[in-house]
């Protein structure tokens, strides 16, 4: 006779530095392979076109039970998911996520960099984090706290210039991502410190 | 936009729409007309009016042009709905200058309104979203070239 599918249970999103994917629970049938499909319902669809629901062709009768809904979750505005088991012509009922999920609820973590001193000069290197992301770098002379400056780095394409050092002198650097789209940051990274090369050269 | 600050990824936005360019566009057979250009560019529009026709074009494309926009291509309506929930979001901005008077409306962008919502309503509904959709990217263009 026809299985009873149960709704997929446990539906919940992960999302980190605006990578967003739905996870849920297997259903469990013995000696068969369940597959599942996903559908999202971002606020317009709820408010302007009749509660209806959008299929993601990725996550359709997937056997897998996570789905990457990054691509969809594209605008700053209160989605729902749904999940629902398919076995053969056998469908179970949707298990929908309890409330909304917005993409200004992303976890943010600090970037990672690289600060290195190549002469007198200064220069990081951020780590790529996405389209989405700009960095809002500090940098100091150790000693002169009160006299940070900042550099906005919003491509991550090469190493930043940061500054040219005084000779012996140390500084230091941290930075945090920034999502515009969002309109939030992340924490500061560690802080990281160099020192220029002494100049030991003598000019005669 | 003025007095009216509104962040809204145009990458994002452009993007979506550029994916599904041609899949629209080929479904607008009457080629010989404009919903947004026809008479005037908006490029003609006041610069003290740009704040208000956004927020008008906005809502023309929230409230009319989106939802009879659904195809049988899951693609597609997926682009859409990122389009369309982005303007959602960005036309809740817009609507809070307006309550807050920096997003005022003049006579020019009332008249600039009245005919865009006269060349939409003079095709029928398919027809006139689907061709306003595909003249999105000429709303995009004058959005980023008066930024």
């Amino acid at each position: 006779g026809d299985v009873l599918l149960p709704a997929p249970q446990s539906i919940s999103i992960l999302s980190t530095n605006m990578k967003h994917f739905l996870t849920w629970s297997p259903v469990i049938v013995q000696g068969a392979t369940v597959r599942y499909s996903v559908e999202f319902q971002g606020e317009y669809e709820r408010e302007y076109a009749n509660g209806s629901w959008i299929p993601i062709s990725e996550c359709s009768l997937t056997t897998a039970t996570v789905c990457n809904i990054t691509e969809d979750i594209s605008a700053t505005v209160a989605y729902k998911l749904r999940v629902r088991a398919e076995l053969g012509a056998t469908r179970s009922p949707w298990g929908t996520t309890k409330g909304f999920f917005s993409r200004a609820m992303t976890s943010l973590t600090p970037p990672v960099l690289r600060v290195v001193a190549d002469g007198h000069h200064v220069l990081v290197e951020l780590a790529d984090m996405g389209p989405s992301f700009q960095f809002h770098v500090l940098y100091w002379k150790k000693g002169q706290e009160s006299r940070v400056q900042q550099k906005v780095v919003k491509e991550v394409s090469s190493v930043v210039h940061l500054d040219t050092m005084e000779a012996g002198a140390e500084y230091c650097v941290k930075a945090r991502a920034h999502v515009e789209a969002i309109n939030r940051s992340s924490s500061f990274s560690p802080t990281q410190c160099v020192r220029a090369q002494g100049d030991t050269s003598v000019w005669l | 936009l003025g007095a009216c600050r509104v962040s809204m990824s145009m990458t994002e936005v452009r993007a979506g729409f550029t994916a599904i360019k041609a899949n629209i566009q080929s479904r607008d057979p009457i080629r010989t007309l404009s919903i947004l250009s026809h008479p005037h560019s908006l490029h003609k529009v006041k610069s003290s009016d740009r704040c208000c026709i956004t927020h008008q074009l906005f809502t023309f494309y929230v409230d009319k042009v989106f939802k009879h926009c659904r195809t049988e291509d899951s693609f597609v309506n997926r682009k859409i709905s990122s389009i369309a929930n982005s303007f959602l979001s960005a036309r809740r901005k817009l609507g809070q200058c307006h309550e807050q008077n920096k997003c005022v409306c003049g006579e020019e962008s009332t008249e600039k309104f009245k005919q865009i919502l006269a060349n939409y309503e003079g095709l029928n509904v398919t027809s006139a979203a689907m061709k306003s959709l595909g003249e999105l990217d000429i709303l995009l263009d004058w959005m980023e070239k008066s930024r």
